[in-house]
């Protein structure tokens, strides 16, 4: 007994030695700044004042930031519109290209490296390119002007209603590479068998991808629909480049804004934890979902 | 079989006609990068300019306010002690996790997982208040320490020393060997294909980071590429050289990952698929 207790104190020991390392950090970057996060966001207190002028204001921030913050609520839906346009359009369409490289063609890889190089780009590069494509003389127009003969050329990036199509395309843009790389991966786990029958029973390849493919796809869409929904609630650097952060703000532009710009710490803290609400509640749907439609 | 053939090439034909119509941002961006200012805005488009402007890249490289080179020196501080950092703190944590039998593990375990769920967004105010009391506020140390904990890392590395045998590990233990011989001599270098996805995922997503560098590091001298790019953007309105500048970040990565991209694929396939 006492020679396999002494083991296990050994084990706890080497344990807690390897632990070490990643535990200060945890605690120091992670836990405790959740916990003063959450704490600041009742209290009304701009960092320059100092420590001396924190105030506890309980629920105000929440209050204040659901009936009269008007910037606030521009920004939760200029994030919701991000979010749900960016999302589908980037799985649809690396759906698409995924199934046309899959086996059927040659030159796999050298295609699946062209869609994936703008995911592994820098964003802040990739919204510097799509500013300059979007400028109101710049390529896009252009082509719009002398091919298609439109002289009226939107202005994209100050027009306040187009705006957030650029930002959008960006996003869609950046996003695909993830997605196809995904979607190829489960494409082969696919059986194979299962087209053969349904080529036996004469079924158009539209019809073998409607009822076998996206079935059987089915769950690794509703993951990638999870995991890029959260991403797009994130966005900040393309808005931030794309210089559309007031006319077309996402919750984190919000947020970076009132407390880098303004030093509002407090409030952005409460505004950082409606961000957190909302991403939590689209994670704990993802468990939920797991259950019900991902089959391992 | 032929008329399948055929097919088959058709298919090529437009596929590779879309990858590469998806990459014509990137290629107006070299283009224009090698362009002189009124040659970027001329009706007239050409892909290649009259003259390569190779003087373009010079001028962001050696800048005397904010030269490429350093943010870049900058960048490759923060992506690789940070990946160093990450590897081997993710390695010993992974082991710990999958290998040591200590009190307290699931619940340690369980806790990194439910802050896996909390965006960076909620802690980064508190970080800045640390990060300015401790003095490493405006030093590269501010974006390299938060790289060092990554608990996709710890989870890629714990899941990989689950998967390997016992036997190897139980007859060093016999031989009186402890867990930190056992993990630095034995188990670690079996674990190097997820050594090197952590690597590259680790290494990316440091050089391409935005909002932490724009928070922490607001003196020149510590501007990371990213900054770089921003600087160029705010600074000037010649797109030639904007472009030398976004060019300049986005090329390194893509040929780290020409030569990597086994690896990448295969883990974001895995984890991916797999959930």
């Amino acid at each position: 007994m006492r020679k396999i207790s002494k083991r296990a104190q050994e084990e706890n020991r080497a344990g807690w030695l390897f632990m070490t390392p990643a535990m200060i950090i945890f605690v120091i970057l992670v836990a405790v700044p959740v916990v003063v996060s959450l704490l600041l966001s009742f209290t009304k207190w701009n960092f320059l004042s100092g420590l001396g002028g924190i105030e506890w204001v309980g629920m105000k921030n929440f209050t204040q930031i659901f009936t009269a913050d008007r910037k606030f609520k521009m920004a939760l839906v200029n994030t919701l519109i991000y979010a749900l346009t960016v999302t589908p359009i980037s799985i649809i369409l690396a759906l698409l290209f995924a199934y046309m490289i899959n086996d059927k063609t040659h030159l796999r890889k050298f295609n699946r490296l062209c869609f994936f190089i703008p995911y592994i780009s820098s964003m802040v590069a990739l919204a510097a390119v799509f500013r300059f494509l979007f400028r109101s003389d710049g390529p896009i127009n252009l082509l719009l002007t002398q091919v298609f003969h439109i002289s009226a050329v939107p202005k994209w990036l100050t027009d306040t209603s187009l705006c957030r199509i650029p930002v959008i395309c960006v996003m869609i843009y950046a996003g695909i590479g993830f997605s196809l790389i995904v979607y190829m991966a489960a494409l082969q786990s696919v059986p194979k068998e299962l087209y053969e029958a349904a080529t036996m029973d004469g079924a158009a390849s539209f019809r073998k991808f409607v009822s076998i493919t996206l079935p059987m796809l089915s769950p690794t869409t509703f993951y990638l629909c999870i995991v890029r929904l959260i991403a797009a609630f994130k966005a900040f650097s393309a808005i931030n480049i794309m210089g559309v952060s007031t006319s077309a703000p996402s919750l984190v532009t919000e947020i970076y804004g009132n407390a880098f710009n303004s030093y509002k710490f407090g409030y952005a803290s409460a505004e950082a934890w409606v961000l957190v609400a909302v991403i939590l509640t689209v994670t704990v749907f993802q468990f939920w979902g797991q259950k019900k439609w991902v089959h391992y | 079989m032929k008329q399948q053939k055929t097919i088959k090439w058709i298919h090529t034909v437009w596929v590779t006609a879309c990858a590469v119509l998806f990459l014509f941002p990137l290629l107006w961006m070299l283009s224009s990068s090698l362009k002189t200012g009124p040659e970027v805005f001329s009706l007239d488009f050409r892909w290649l300019p009259e003259v390569f402007q190779w003087e373009n890249y010079v001028r962001i490289w050696t800048d005397s306010k904010v030269p490429f080179w350093r943010l870049y020196v900058n960048s490759l501080v923060i992506s690789v002690v940070g990946t160093l950092g990450q590897l081997l703190i993710s390695s010993m944590t992974g082991y710990a996790l999958a290998k040591i039998d200590f009190q307290g593990k699931n619940a340690m375990f369980m806790a990194m997982m439910v802050t896996m769920m909390i965006p960076a967004q909620a802690t980064i105010i508190p970080r800045y208040m640390m990060f300015y009391t401790i003095g490493i506020y405006d030093t590269l140390w501010a974006l390299i320490l938060p790289a060092f904990f990554n608990i996709t890392s710890i989870f890629l590395l714990r899941q990989f020393y689950m998967g390997l045998p016992g036997e190897l590990m139980d007859a060093a233990r016999m031989d009186g060997g402890s867990h930190l011989q056992i993990w630095g001599r034995i188990m670690m270098p079996l674990t190097k294909p997820a050594l090197v996805t952590v690597t590259v995922l680790s290494f990316i997503n440091s050089w391409n980071e935005y909002l932490n560098a724009l928070i922490f590091l607001p003196s020149n001298k510590n501007f990371t590429v990213s900054l770089g790019i921003q600087y160029w953007m705010q600074m000037t309105d010649e797109y030639n050289l904007m472009m030398a500048a976004a060019a300049s970040a986005i090329v390194p990565i893509i040929v780290l990952f020409i030569f990597t991209q086994k690896y990448f694929v295969e883990s974001i396939a895995t984890t991916g698929v797999k959930g």
